[in-house]
């Protein structure tokens, strides 16, 4: 059986989620792999939930099978809790460390929902992107990069597949000046945190 | 540099609407004019952004109907053309569609509907396959965002060989979907920009006998396209197995990799159909030949079955052939859904497969996210300024006809004031019906574009009829939902140069509105303008209102451009009762309620400035946290 590498991206509207697939589907193309990047959101820009499925490998049909998925990236932890469905025992989770609770509704807590992520999945790592983002770049905007860069230092079946030079190639070709240099500074900072995570 | 001007060789990340551009690009189009509506709106703007460099005509229309008859005319004078639409756009450019089949064309013209399964962002999930037996109209299908790039170029062929129009279908998941493309043309140094008109009465003129003949030759091609044209519309894989599946665009993605992981590929043939209508009869025909048991798959409707049927019918040919028992009507299909399907249909179900974690059990459940409107959105304030003014006015129980945009999410609490929401334009008609049939007073809510694409009818009938409806243009002066594109209230065209300005309210005066302009930030001085308008109208005169600050989005992306400071709000803890005021009228979600002191807090990176929830508060507790720049007003 042929398998491609199921990453799904989820958070809100307006966090940096489709940049986010750009770049992996751009360091896909850097490592010589074949790469479907399929947005699945709604009506709004802004404030909705919003899943973008990466498939890495051979094939065409762009969506993740529930229970697919082999690496989470949630960029909220609302919609990481939404996500699960996509994972299986064996899936590693990335969230990171923001809530955005909608308008008017009722929603469970941070930790609560992280102990519910623990309870389900073996890997489950929070972390603090917007920090990182912060630090670095004085604004959140960067939490996205940092995230793949945690991914990549916590799980080496990603890293394996596309290697941290791929994904900082891809980061030159989208961005310039600046905030090039900012961003693989993000990104190289979260990478490292990731690999000390895990001790490496 | 744009990926879309990569040249020949490199493999470039295209999503598949860009890949439509780019196959356009290189087939030689000069002109290409579209209406935005997800998910076909990237394909205009892709080729909006290269335009000037390339020196084609690219353009936003007022509708999809204005837009088809703009690019027709250039394929009818010799010019390669494309219009491109969403599914429900193409039933607003339907009239046009049908006789563009009878007249033809004397330059490819491919006409995309980008259809949407799963509606989405749409009102319905119509299959607009179904278009092309209507109109005789060949419909190509692509199985991927790569070969979205490939059926471009050979729709634009099979357009030119016949002189013939060609729908070019995909849907969400292929227009939405970005894959790695090689490209193997250039860019044509110079396309063919200028055409001639040649006065062929009796082509381009559909009277009755006119048209009677074309019929003839539309029927001749039709037949020719269904007979003669095998690859690359079609193509048979592992030939000769009893067991077949025939699948048609994406489908035959999910079947490819649905046949590979059930481990079956050696053991059925498959038909790939990359034109789903006509399908193509002699590869059918091949397949049915030795098949014992056949399985259709393909998404929404049974377009493809109901043909492979009466083909296999027609013939005598005796095997049994399946479809939607198997494949679901509703919804996009998706690897889990066809391999569910394949799976029971060869008996070969695996059932840890992909076995999910399940969803967390948590209390309180994690809430739906619902798509609302944006902080700082001026909608929001024109919904909260019209309510309260209708409310002081004493006129209760209004009904809210809606539109099409991002202004529909006004049917959310609290403000339900979307009450209908059809298709564009529907606003102002469903009004006026309305008006004729009912005591209450009616607020009509249509936004910029939308009143210029296909409200100017509506308003013009409701005064001529003399309905009683107010039309509430939202004018955030760009199409909004779509991304941002301009329209003829913006001031500049699809490639950024300027140009006529046409107001609403101009619009409006000249049909006999008495027109009231309101700016949405400046609450208080709004709802008494709209108290002073109510009266007119309580008094019988006919009065619209518009209310006018632009896309929070646009003005918060200029704020970064121009280093210009916004206000920020904060709420004093001190002066906050908790009475949840600003929370509960204006939904905004940079309002969060913190759970530990249960009084609302302002997200400072959400809140765009737009101080509705401090002329809200009855307890003066919001108010600036920051100083913004002194101009910061012009932005909006």
């Amino acid at each position: 059986m042929s398998r491609r590498f199921n990453l799904v991206l989820t958070g809100v509207g307006g966090q940096g989620l489709i940049t986010l697939g750009r770049l992996i589907g751009e360091a896909c193309i850097r490592a010589g792999l074949n790469v479907t990047v399929a947005e699945v959101h709604g009506m709004s820009q802004r404030g909705g939930s919003v899943i973008v499925h990466v498939r890495i490998g051979e094939g065409d049909s762009p969506v993740i099978p529930v229970g697919g998925a082999h690496h989470i990236i949630a960029m909220e932890v609302l919609e990481a809790g939404r996500s699960v469905r996509y994972a299986n025992k064996d899936t590693v989770m990335v969230v990171n460390d923001l809530i955005l609770p909608p308008p008017l509704a009722k929603y469970p807590g941070k930790k609560d929902v992280i102990e519910a992520l623990k309870s389900k999945l073996g890997r489950v790592y929070l972390y603090d992107a917007e920090g990182v983002s912060k630090r670095i770049m004085g604004t959140p905007i960067s939490s996205n990069i940092a995230l793949l860069g945690f991914s990549l230092g916590v799980n080496p079946a990603l890293e394996d597949l596309i290697g941290k030079t791929d994904v900082e190639k891809a980061i030159e070709a989208i961005f310039k000046g600046k905030a090039l240099e900012l961003n693989m500074k993000v990104f190289e900072e979260a990478f490292k945190e990731g690999k000390a995570s895990v001790g490496g | 540099m744009n990926p879309i001007l990569a040249r020949k060789g490199e493999t470039v990340l295209l999503m598949g609407n860009e890949a439509i551009a780019r196959g356009a690009l290189e087939s030689g189009i000069c002109m290409a004019a579209a209406y935005p509506g997800t998910p076909s709106t990237e394909i205009v703007e892709t080729l909006s952004e290269v335009a000037k460099d390339l020196k084609i005509w690219v353009e936003w229309s007022v509708n999809e109907k204005v837009a088809f008859e703009t690019a027709y005319a250039a394929a009818i004078s010799g010019v390669k053309s494309l219009t491109a639409m969403k599914h429900v756009g193409l039933n607003v450019a339907a009239d046009i569609l049908m006789s563009s089949a009878y007249a033809g064309v004397k330059a490819g013209f491919v006409v995309v509907s980008a259809d949407d399964p799963g509606h989405h962002s749409s009102q319905n999930e119509q299959d607009n396959r179904w278009y092309g037996f209507i109109s005789h109209i060949p419909v190509v299908e692509p199985s991927s965002p790569r070969e979205a790039y490939y059926y471009t170029k050979e729709s634009f062929k099979l357009s030119e060989k016949y002189g013939h129009p060609i729908i070019l279908r995909t849907t969400t998941r292929i227009s939405h979907t970005r894959q790695p493309v090689t490209l193997d043309e250039d860019l044509p140094e110079s396309p063919v920009c200028k055409g001639v008109f040649e006065k062929a009465i009796d082509r381009w003129v559909l009277v009755p006998g006119h048209a009677r003949k074309l019929k003839m030759k539309l029927l001749e091609v039709w037949r020719k396209i269904q007979y003669d044209t095998g690859e690359p519309f079609a193509k048979i894989i592992n030939p000769g197995m009893k067991d077949v599946i025939i699948a048609s665009g994406i489908a035959y993605s999910h079947v490819e990799e649905a046949l590979r992981i059930l481990g079956l590929e050696s053991k059925v043939t498959v038909l790939k159909i990359n034109m789903p209508v006509p399908v193509p009869r002699k590869p059918v025909e091949e397949v049915l030949r030795n098949a014992e048991r056949v399985l259709v798959v393909e998404e929404l409707d049974p377009v493809v079955e109901k043909q492979v049927k009466s083909i296999s019918s027609e013939l005598g040919f005796g095997c049994k052939i399946y479809g939607k028992e198997y494949v679901p009507e509703n919804d996009e299909l998706s690897l889990q859904v066809v391999y569910n399907g394949l799976c029971r249909f060869f008996d070969k179900c695996d059932p840890s497969i992909w076995e999910s974690v399940g969803d967390l059990k948590i209390e309180p459940t994690i809430p739906p996210r619902p798509p609302v409107l944006c902080p700082g959105c001026p909608h929001r304030s024109s919904y909260y300024i019209v309510k309260t003014a209708l409310n002081k006015a004493g006129i209760r129980n209004v009904i809210f006809t809606g539109d099409i945009g991002c202004y529909t999410l006004g049917f959310q609490k609290p403000f339900e004031t979307q009450m209908t929401s059809f298709e564009m334009g529907g606003a102002i008609g469903v009004a006026h019906g309305l008006s004729k049939v009912v005591d209450e007073a009616i607020v009509a809510v249509v936004g910029d574009s939308t009143f210029y694409h296909a409200g100017i009818p509506g308003v013009i009938n409701l005064v001529f009829n003399k309905g009683r409806a107010i039309p509430l243009i939202l004018d955030n002066s760009i199409t909004a939902m779509t991304g941002h594109q301009p329209h003829p209230g913006t001031g500049v065209t699809a490639v950024g140069e300027p140009t006529a300005r046409i107001m609403p309210e101009d619009v409006l005066k000249a049909v006999g509105f008495e027109t009231y302009l309101i700016n949405p930030l400046k609450v208080k001085e709004s709802i008494n303008t709209l108290g002073k308008a109510l009266e007119e109208f309580k008094s019988g005169k006919n009065i619209a209102i518009i209310s006018r600050a632009r896309c929070a989005l646009e003005v918060l992306r200029d704020a970064r451009k121009t280093k210009t400071v916004l206000p920020v709000y904060k709420v004093d803890p001190e002066k906050c009762t908790g009475c949840m005021a600003c929370v509960n009228l204006s939904a905004c979600p940079a309002l969060v309620v913190d759970p530990d002191s249960r009084k609302p807090v302002i997200i400072e990176d959400l809140c765009a400035g737009c101080g509705l929830c401090a002329s809200i508060c009855p307890f003066k507790a919001i108010s600036t946290a920051n100083t913004p720049s002194q101009d910061w007003e012009k932005l909006w």
